[in-house]
Parts: structure tokens; C-alpha cells; sequence
């Protein structure tokens, strides 16, 4: 019997699970495995949120991006892609609902002028669009030069969401707290800042390794892992972070339900480790279904990503029938 | 008054493949907390090539409304809550939610040609785009004006005088007026005293004269027209709004049977302040026998019965006539008509030569005289046997003058037969132009039992078919109420104009006369305020809802507590207050000492008499038809008490 192998190891104790969602692979740009130094304790432990006080800001600003982009044409083999960047802030006040507070957008062409023709380098310069240029060694293949555009791409929305969040955390009000759809050390001033948060969904980054890898990622629902603070390599800042499980991920996979969260590098942070924690167990809900990372995405994250979707050019993405054939003469 | 018009948009006009907008329907969102509601009009502008100008301008009115979040499925709420509802409210998020309504094109400029309406910005309908979009500029303003306020739309914070078009609803375009709702909750009779109000202050001088008759067929509905009612503030704002004067009416006649007595009128108008201005409403044999179908149930009407009835009108009724046994007979009242056929019957038995008595056989004789003298016994009061009739005043009906005839406690049969008559004359008159009105407006409540869907034929029915499909080139218009309009004949109700809803009931709305609202337009329907109608009218393509003031008239219920009815008077001093009333010098010890001994019947068909004639002197007019005093055989002792003060002003 096909399944009987299963039953026979699940009978001996390995957890029941699934698939692991595209989504949890995260960033291109960060590393796998770096490290990172116990704070709160040497060695990673799990603690249990659910008695603890939720913290309760009176109000919260939220922040995320997307980045839309389609071929829209070609130069000889070189692609030439129309990307569209947008970010921006929702807040939400004590009527629990959240309105725009702020929003940013950009639209960019990215190719590589050398490889295109004269005209088509003379019609782009004329159009006024934005160009990203696309390094030489990334253009010779069409599709090496599309996923460096992509890499550019994403280069710009997080610029966008970058400068976007240091506007918005100076008008932050004195009881309001930003909270950051990603990490927060790639901004000094969001790193800096004591009411800011990062809410890392996806999990390409890992800390730890052996007993504590285990530990970080078999964390029960409603428990959170000691305070760490992530070993960077380049210019990444200082900053204090830990895993938080929304939804028991037996059953599915390991990354089920997994947030990591960022906030600034200082003792304060470890003393409301679990106050955040314990907001952010109660941001479960609602659901942000029918996304597809639910587990895992915050609802105001996604109102975020809903809003931006609703305001973006409607024809950047390619409808599917288009690349059906043409019938008739 | 808020007639400013409100620049800010409060929605915008959305189509999708599976809602697109269309000539005749449009979908539009507005923000959560917005005034708009089911029953509201809304005005869509085309983005012209600046702003606000050039585009198409649409008018709709909002039907059905829809609410829903960004959740997928009632299943994750569930799971979100943890199963527990109370935690559904402690979500730090409030859901992303949608109001979306749909609204009915009711009006589209230019008109040509039909389009979708387009996808632009949505605006609270202001007075003028009411106007325009119920099409009412074409009536309201100009040379000859035929408005007819019939309530305030009320909605987003405006009030717009809603008008009827009188040419539409009192004809000759067409007419009638139809409302229908529950008991009590409805206020269809409210609604119609109010409407009554605002077609006499606003009816087209150029259309003539007009007045009201209404069959008071329930308790004291109508018994108290002349009396002012309680308003409030909002009714009397709204009244200015409407531009009619809240006032009672200023000329009501009021007409009802006596009791079987004869001499006690059978209303509740009764008490001493008020029943001196009620007329009896007595009928004879003429009077009844034109509509001895009405009395007739549905196995006797035969061709021989019918035929036998008209001889009696033709050939016998007011004539000299010889019964072939010798006999000479002048029928005038139903003791003649009697008299005849005892002549008949004793006449076929002693000369026992047949059944048949002029081509007519004894059996229908005597089922004619059956139902003849039961309509006298059934409707004692209203049907006298040998009495002078007391009637409306046909040929002298006075503008903006309503005639309350009060049926409520006649037996049934006697209320077909004054319905029928009533009607039948105001018709006649109408035809010949002598009734003293250019129109009359007449109300029939109950409509459910008048003129049903199904059931038997009757006259009643008959005739109020005919009022409605040629009523309103004679200016008979019937405003008629029901509670259920789908039990109602569907060519009367066909036949209104101008239809009115109160609150309705829930099984009514969900027969198939319904199936053109909106499930939203039910529910409104079905739980709608008192005061508040819905209105379809030629002018409107849609339903529109409207609010209206109370009737500045004496509720039945109140009038009754305040005035209310006096105990039946003994027959004497019934018969003096009859005439005191026409002659305040009579003192009651004169009227009683006339009456004393005498047959009631006697004393009845004096004071018919005196009534009718109207004497200057009442009380010798009264003697007279008296006639000589008859002594009884032994006189009872009187215990007669001279009057304290003989030269009192007292009245009687």
C-alpha cells in the first residue's frame, strides 16, 4: 500500500505535514544562514504567550509594497520590462478601521540600453520612463536578464517602502507604532526607531541550527522563542528579533503559521517580547484569507496589499487569454 | 427646508460583467456611513469634457442594497474567532466592507437616445432633481398648474414636496386612487383625509368644482372631519412644506340612518354637540326598488323575478293602478306595495282560477314580496314602509363640500343598497351635469369586500367596475382601500392611476402582484412607519415613497372619546330633539304633549315631514301633519311636571 510507509513513521512519531508554500522562501537578497546571539537567553528557548497582557497601541500604522511587472517587449533577445512599484501606510485608529495614510508608486523600464537598437534607446529616453539599467553579464541571456530584472525590481519597491516608512515615522504619533511588512534592518532609521516592528513572513534567512533550529521551528502555537539578535554580514544594523507561532503547524509544515519579528536592538524590546507578541497573536484575526500565506499575513498587511493591487495600472499584468494564439487572418 | 444642492458626490456608478449598468438599472457604491437607503433618488452625471457639464444626466431611485466584506467564506469568521462569536468583536481589524446598492432609472436626459446610464459620479437628488426626475415640471409649473401634493419625499436630509397630477388622478387622463395595507398600521385612511385636504385646497381652478363622498363603513373613521385634530411640530412644517392648511374640513354633511326605532340615528356621531348636523338618511319604496337587484341574492335573480320587478317600477310604482279584482291601488310606499299584493293573493285564491296573475306566476310574486319586505325589516331605519324619504342633496352638491354617509351599522344588505344607490345617483347626476360638482371623489373602504377577486357577481361589484373603467370621463372617481389589493377585482385595482402602499402584509406582498419590487422595496414595504406610503403614479416609472402629515382632523378613536356618543334617546325625546334642532323655540313639554297616545309611525311620518319641508314654524307644521288628535279609550294618568321655569332660554 502506497501510504502504509506514512502511516508507519507518523506511528512513530514524525509530525503529520504538508506541503511548503512558494511563499516561504522569502527574498532573493538574503542570506541562508548567518547566526545570531542570544539575548534574553544563551541558548534558545520557547515561552508561552497566551498569559500575557497584549500590548494595546491606541494606534498602528501599517506598511507594505508590491511590484507588478511584465516583458513588454524585446531589443534583438534583450527583454524589456515595464515594472510598476508601489508602497504605502494604512493606519488605524480606535474606530479599528484602517485608511491610507500615505502611498508612494513608480513605474520603471528595465533593459539594457547598450543591447537595444538605437530607436528603441532614443523612444525610451523620449518616453520619459524611468530606466534601470541591467548590468552587461545579466543581458546576454533573456532569461538571466529577467530575473535580474525582477531582482531590480524588487530593489525598487523596497527603496520605495524604505523611504516611504522613514516619512511616516516622523509623523508618528507618541502612542502609534509602525509595523513593517519585512525586516527593519535595512533601514537605519526604522531600525532605530523604539515603535517600530518588522513582521517577517517568509523564511529563506535561518539563525539557528541542530537542537535550536528544531526549537525555532517546531515552536507550538501561541509561543514565541527567546529574543536573538540576527549575526548580519554587510551593512545590515543591529537589531533584536524572534519567532512567533500564530496557528499550530501540525498538520501542515514546519513554516506554518512561523512569523519571525523585528524590532529595535535594546533591553526595552526584550522586556515587551511578549506584550508584542501577544498583539500580534491577537492580529490573527480576521483572517487575511483567501491569500494563500493567510497563516501567516496579517490582515492589516493585507488591506495594505489589497489597496495598493486596486490603485495599480490594470494593464501591467498580462490577462491569461492574451497569450492564446490569434484566430482568424 | 433644505433645497441646497450638495456638490460633494456621495457615490460612484460601478458595472461589472455580471452587474453592468443598463438603460433601466444601475449599480453604484457609496461610503458605509452615507444617508442613502431603499426608496432614495439618486442623480448620475456623465463626465462631460469639464466638469460637471455636457454628460448625460441620469435619475434613479435606489431598489435593493447590498453589504458584504472581503471574507471568502462564513467559515473562516469561524476560525478567526475561535468559534466563539464574542471574540469576532475584539478583532483588532475591522474587515474592508462594500455598501453597493442598486437603483431603477427613473428618468434619463437627454432622453434620446437610450443609453446604459454611465459610469460617473453619484449625487443626492436635490427639490429640482426630484422634480425632474419624477417628471413633475411638466405639471407642477406652467399656464394651468394640476399639481396634487401627496407627501414629502423624504431622504439624505431633503424634503421634496412629492405631486400627484390631478388630471391623472381625478381624470379625464385617468383616475382613480387605490391603497392598500394592513389594518391599523397602514393609515389608509389617514392617507386619504390628507390627500382629500390637498385636492381641495390645490384642485385646478380650471377643472371646475369638486367634492368628496365617503362611505363610512367601520366605527367612527369619518365621524369627526370637522373637528381639529393633534399636530406636532414636524406635521405642521410639513403641511407649509406641502403648502395646504392644516385645518379640519370646512364643509362636511354628515348623513346617516335612524335606528330601527326611527327616531334614534344610527351613527356615533351622536353626541349633543355634534349630531345636530347629522341628516337622516331614510329611503322609500322609490328610492328601492330601482335597485332591488342589490337586495336580490344570487339563486333569485331569474329573468321572472326581474321581469316582475320592472313592472313593478313601470306600471305600478306612482300610478293608478287596477289589480283586475276590483281594486284600485296607488303605490307610493312599501304598505301600498304590501296592500297590492294582498289584493293579488286573496284576489287568485277567491277567484281560484290560476297561479298567474298578469303573466306573472304567484311563486314570483311572492319571492318578489319576500325580499321585498325583508330589505324593510333588515334595514329598519334606513328603508321606512310608508314614509317620506330624507335623501343627499342631488343637484345641490357644494364645492369642496365632503358627505359623510355613515353605514357603519347598517345591516350588510342595507349597506350594498345605499352603496349602490348612492353611487348609481352620483353617476346619473354626473352624466346630466346637474349634480352641483365638476367631480366627486368617492371613498369606499373595504374594498375586499365590495368588489372581491372572486366570489358571486353582485351589483355592488358590477357597479364599481364600471366606476373604474368609465368613471373618470364623468368625474366619478373612487379612492378606494383594501388591505389586500390581490384579493381585489383585478380591473378595479387595474384601473387606478394612482396607487398608494401602506405597511404591508408579508403573505400580500409574496403573491404574484408583487413580483415587479425588489426584495429591499418588500422589506420596506413590509415594515414601513405610519405616515409613510409608497406611491405609483403615471408620472413615476418607479415606486417612490413619500411621507405625509397627519390629517389635521379628529381621529375616530379620539373624536369618540372626546364627543362621545350619547345613549339612545326615549322615542319621545328623540322626536324633540329632531325638532328642536329645526326649530329652537320648540320646548320639549309642547312636542311631548303633541306625541302622547299617538302611533310612532304617525309621529314619524310628521317628522319626516316637518324635515323635509323645513317650516318656519316647525312645531305647527308638525301639529298639522298630526292631524286630528286620536283619544284613547281610557286616557292614562299623566304624571305631568310643569316646567321650573316655563320662559327659560334652554332649547328644549
Amino acid at each position: 500500500m502506497p501510504s502504509s510507509w506514512v502511516d508507519a513513521i507518523l506511528a512513530a512519531g514524525a509530525v503529520p505535514a504538508s506541503y511548503v508554500p512558494d511563499a516561504s522562501a522569502g527574498r532573493t537578497d538574503l542570506e541562508g544562514f548567518t547566526g545570531a546571539d542570544g539575548v534574553e537567553d544563551d541558548e534558545l528557548r520557547t515561552y508561552c504567550v497566551a498569559d500575557a497582557r497584549p500590548l494595546a497601541p491606541g494606534a498602528v500604522a501599517f506598511l507594505d509594497g508590491i511590484e507588478q511587472w511584465r516583458v513588454v517587449g524585446y531589443g534583438g533577445v534583450t527583454p524589456i520590462v515595464r515594472g510598476y512599484v508601489a508602497a504605502a501606510v494604512r493606519r488605524r485608529g480606535p474606530d479599528r478601521r484602517l485608511r491610507t495614510a500615505g502611498e508612494v508608486s513608480r513605474e520603471l523600464a528595465i533593459t539594457r540600453l547598450d543591447a537595444l537598437a538605437e530607436p528603441l534607446r532614443r523612444a525610451l529616453a523620449e518616453s520619459g520612463v524611468a530606466v534601470v539599467e541591467l548590468a552587461e553579464e545579466d543581458a546576454g541571456q533573456p532569461t538571466r536578464a529577467i530575473q535580474a530584472a525582477r531582482r531590480e525590481l524588487e530593489r525598487a519597491r523596497l527603496a520605495e517602502e524604505r523611504g516611504l516608512a522613514e516619512r511616516c515615522l516622523a509623523e508618528l504619533g507618541p502612542d502609534e507604532w509602525l509595523v513593517v511588512d519585512g525586516v527593519l534592518s535595512d533601514s537605519a532609521a526604522l531600525s532605530a526607531h523604539r515603535r517600530a516592528i518588522g513582521v517577517i513572513k517568509s523564511h529563506g534567512a535561518q539563525y539557528f541550527e541542530g537542537a535550536e533550529l528544531e526549537r525555532a521551528l517546531t515552536l507550538p502555537a501561541g509561543h514565541r522563542t527567546s529574543v536573538f539578535q540576527p549575526r548580519s554580514r554587510g551593512a545590515r544594523r543591529a537589531i533584536y528579533s524572534w519567532y512567533l507561532r500564530l496557528w499550530p503547524w501540525e498538520g501542515n509544515d514546519l513554516l506554518y503559521g512561523l512569523l519571525r519579528v523585528e524590532a529595535h536592538a535594546d533591553a526595552a524590546t526584550v522586556a515587551r517580547a511578549s506584550a508584542l507578541s501577544a498583539w500580534l497573536m491577537r492580529e490573527r484575526s480576521p483572517l487575511s484569507t483567501p491569500d494563500a500565506r493567510w497563516d501567516r499575513l496579517l490582515y492589516p498587511i493585507h488591506d495594505v496589499e489589497t489597496y495598493l493591487r486596486s490603485r495599480a495600472p490594470r494593464d501591467v499584468l498580462s490577462h491569461p487569454a492574451s497569450r492564446l494564439p490569434r484566430t482568424g487572418s | 427646508m433644505i433645497q441646497t444642492r450638495d456638490p460633494e458626490p456621495i457615490g460612484r456608478v460601478v458595472a461589472t460583467e455580471l452587474k453592468p449598468a443598463t438603460p433601466h438599472q444601475f449599480h453604484f457604491w457609496t461610503a458605509n456611513e452615507t444617508t442613502i437607503g431603499i426608496g432614495a433618488i439618486v442623480r448620475v452625471e456623465e463626465p462631460g469634457p469639464g466638469k460637471r457639464e455636457g454628460g448625460r444626466v441620469v435619475y434613479g431611485v435606489v431598489t435593493d442594497g447590498f453589504a458584504y466584506s472581503d471574507l471568502a467564506t462564513p467559515l473562516h469568521d469561524v476560525v478567526s474567532a475561535e468559534g466563539d462569536p464574542a471574540r469576532a468583536a475584539e478583532s483588532p481589524s475591522v474587515r474592508q466592507e462594500i455598501r453597493l446598492w442598486t437603483a431603477a432609472v427613473l428618468r434619463q436626459q437627454p432622453e434620446e437616445p437610450l443609453q446604459p446610464v454611465p459610469l460617473g459620479a453619484v449625487y443626492v437628488a436635490s427639490d429640482a432633481d426630484v422634480a425632474q426626475a419624477l417628471r413633475m415640471d411638466a405639471y407642477v409649473s406652467g399656464a394651468q398648474p394640476s399639481g396634487i401634493p401627496v407627501g414629502l419625499y423624504t431622504a439624505a436630509g431633503l424634503e421634496a414636496p412629492v405631486y400627484l397630477d390631478a388630471d391623472f388622478l381625478l381624470g379625464p387622463e385617468a383616475a382613480h386612487l387605490n391603497i392598500s395595507g394592513v389594518s391599523g398600521l397602514a393609515t389608509k385612511t389617514s392617507a386619504v383625509e390628507f390627500l382629500l385636504a390637498s385636492i381641495f385646497e390645490h384642485f385646478p381652478a380650471h377643472k371646475g368644482r369638486v367634492a368628496a363622498l365617503c362611505f363610512n363603513v367601520k366605527g367612527p373613521d369619518l365621524c369627526f372631519l370637522d373637528r381639529p385634530g393633534t399636530l406636532d411640530d414636524a406635521d405642521r412644517r410639513r403641511y407649509e412644506r406641502l403648502g395646504i392648511v392644516p385645518q379640519p374640513f370646512q364643509r362636511v354633511r354628515y348623513y346617516a340612518p335612524f335606528k330601527a326605532d326611527g327616531v334614534n340615528l344610527n351613527t356615533l356621531r351622536t353626541h349633543p354637540d355634534l349630531v345636530g348636523d347629522v341628516e337622516p338618511l331614510v329611503w322609500g319604496l322609490s328610492e328601492v326598488l330601482d335597485f332591488a337587484e342589490v337586495l336580490l341574492n344570487r339563486d333569485d335573480i331569474d329573468a321572472k323575478a326581474d321581469a316582475f320587478i320592472d313592472f313593478l317600477s313601470d306600471r305600478v310604482l306612482n300610478k293608478e293602478f287596477d289589480d283586475g279584482f276590483g281594486g284600485g291601488h296607488r303605490v307610493q310606499t312599501f304598505a301600498d306595495l304590501d296592500g297590492l299584493f294582498r289584493a293579488i293573493f286573496d284576489g287568485l285564491e277567491l277567484s281560484g282560477r290560476s297561479d298567474m296573475w298578469r303573466t306573472h306566476h304567484i311563486a314570483t310574486i311572492r319571492k318578489v314580496r319576500n325580499r321585498l319586505s325583508n330589505i324593510s325589516t333588515r334595514c329598519k331605519g334606513l328603508v321606512t314602509d310608508d314614509g317620506p324619504s330624507s335623501d343627499l342633496p342631488w343637484g345641490g352638491f357644494e364645492d369642496r363640500t365632503v358627505y359623510v354617509v355613515d353605514v357603519a351599522n347598517v345591516d350588510p344588505l342595507g349597506q350594498d343598497l345605499v352603496f349602490a344607490r348612492v353611487v348609481s345617483k352620483l353617476r346619473e347626476h354626473l352624466e346630466r351635469r346637474d349634480l352641483g360638482v365638476e367631480a366627486v371623489v368617492v371613498f369606499v373602504d373595504e374594498l375586499n369586500k365590495y368588489a372581491p377577486g372572486d366570489g358571486p357577481e353582485t351589483y355592488v361589484r358590477k357597479m364599481l367596475l364600471d366606476i373604474s373603467e368609465r368613471g373618470r370621463y364623468l368625474g366619478l372617481v373612487l379612492f378606494a382601500a383594501e388591505q389586500f389589493r390581490s384579493q381585489v377585482h383585478r380591473r378595479v385595482v387595474g384601473n387606478a392611476g394612482t396607487t398608494l402602499f401602506g405597511r404591508m402584509d408579508a403573505d400580500e406582498l409574496a403573491t404574484p402582484g408583487y413580483h415587479v419590487l425588489s426584495p429591499a422595496v418588500k422589506i420596506k414595504l413590509a415594515t414601513l412607519p405610519i405616515g409613510e406610503l409608497m406611491v405609483r403614479h403615471p408620472h413615476f416609472t418607479q415606486p417612490i415613497f413619500v411621507r405625509f402629515p397627519r390629517p389635521a382632523v379628529l381621529r375616530g378613536r379620539d373624536g369618540v372619546e372626546r364627543f362621545p356618543p350619547a345613549a339612545d334617546l326615549s322615542f319621545e325625546d328623540a322626536v324633540v330633539r329632531q325638532l328642536a334642532r329645526l326649530d329652537r323655540r320648540i320646548r320639549p313639554n309642547q312636542v311631548k304633549d303633541l306625541i302622547a297616545e299617538r302611533r310612532p309611525d304617525d309621529v314619524r311620518r310628521a317628522l319626516a315631514a316637518v324635515r323635509r319641508t323645513r317650516p318656519d314654524d316647525a312645531l305647527a307644521y308638525f301639529r298639522r301633519m298630526l292631524g286630528a288628535r286620536v283619544a284613547p279609550a281610557t286616557a292614562p294618568a299623566r304624571e305631568a311636571v310643569p316646567p321650573l321655569n316655563p320662559i327659560s332660554e334652554e332649547p328644549y
